[in-house]
């Protein structure tokens, strides 16, 4: 910011000396704006709800992975609608895989218990659309 | 040292019986030269899906989970062990998981296609199977003579 100024500063002040307040043509003149300065409208960065609350993926923890189910057919949802980074779906889909194989999870339906837990995401509002 | 995890299904017993499934499980990993660093009962409950083990069909299980350190090359006879066991329906032996840090891509994947990194490579690998273009070597952007 101070640098900024001082630069502002500097290019007015040389200015002045070298074309004794004449106009004169110049390559570079004062009002040019500084782009070095860093985007001011850059976005926040955005972070997946695993990565942003630091979340451990587990496959004992049936709770937490069930929210990744259909209840309708027990299949896991795609990334276009948990909004998860490609990692952390790769590591849902990895742990489901193998509660279901432990006998931990159910396959073809979500477990009634967990049917009324809070939802995560809007299945019907996906970030991208469904490829069908 | 590569500590396992294994999830076993018990049939669901008296306490008593519970006990010396117990003591035979965890005596089969003392004999292949293991140790257990934790023995958790993660309770009695119906199963997602009822499962046929040993020409009976259960719909209930007890739940156990341990925790331990035997020579990999001994988990193939363990697995096989507890194949055997008739008190056992269901058994799965993972690697415990080790915390992983990485970096989360979410704000790179919302990019629209031509400003994500994986599609950038994509275009760049599909650039490398374009024909040789002829140079001339005139130094000018275009071609000086009539074509």
């Amino acid at each position: 910011m101070i640098k900024n100024k001082m630069n502002i500063f500097l290019r007015k002040f040389t200015s002045k000396i070298i074309t004794g307040n004449k106009p004169t043509f110049r390559a570079c003149s004062s009002d040019v704006p500084q782009f070095d300065m860093e985007n001011p409208f850059e976005k926040e960065k955005q972070e997946c709800l695993l990565c942003k609350y630091n979340i451990e993926v587990d496959y004992k923890n049936v709770k937490l992975l069930s929210q990744f189910q259909s209840p309708y057919t027990g299949r896991i949802y795609g990334k276009h609608i948990t909004g998860l980074c490609t990692k952390q779906q790769e590591i849902v889909e990895k742990e489901i895989v193998k509660a279901q194989s432990a006998g931990l999870m159910a396959t073809y339906l979500k477990e009634p218990c967990y049917l009324k837990d809070p939802r995560l995401f809007d299945v019907e509002k996906p970030i991208r659309p469904h490829r069908f | 040292m590569i500590t396992y995890e294994l999830l076993m299904l018990l049939r669901s017993v008296p306490k008593p019986e519970l006990k010396t499934i117990l003591k035979r499980t965890a005596n089969a990993i003392f004999d292949k030269g293991g140790f257990i660093r934790k023995l958790e009962n993660l309770g009695t409950r119906e199963m997602p899906y009822k499962t046929s083990a040993h020409g009976v069909v259960y719909d209930r299980a007890s739940y156990f989970l341990y925790e331990f350190n035997v020579p990999p090359s001994s988990i193939d006879k363990l697995f096989d062990e507890y194949g055997r066991d008739i008190d056992i329906i269901r058994r799965r032996i993972y690697k415990k998981k080790e915390a992983e840090t990485f970096e989360c891509t979410l704000h790179d994947e919302l990019q629209p296609p031509p400003y994500r990194k994986n599609v950038q490579d994509l275009i760049a690998e599909a650039r490398k199977l374009d024909k040789p273009k002829f140079k001339y070597n005139t130094g000018l952007d275009y071609y000086p003579f009539q074509k």
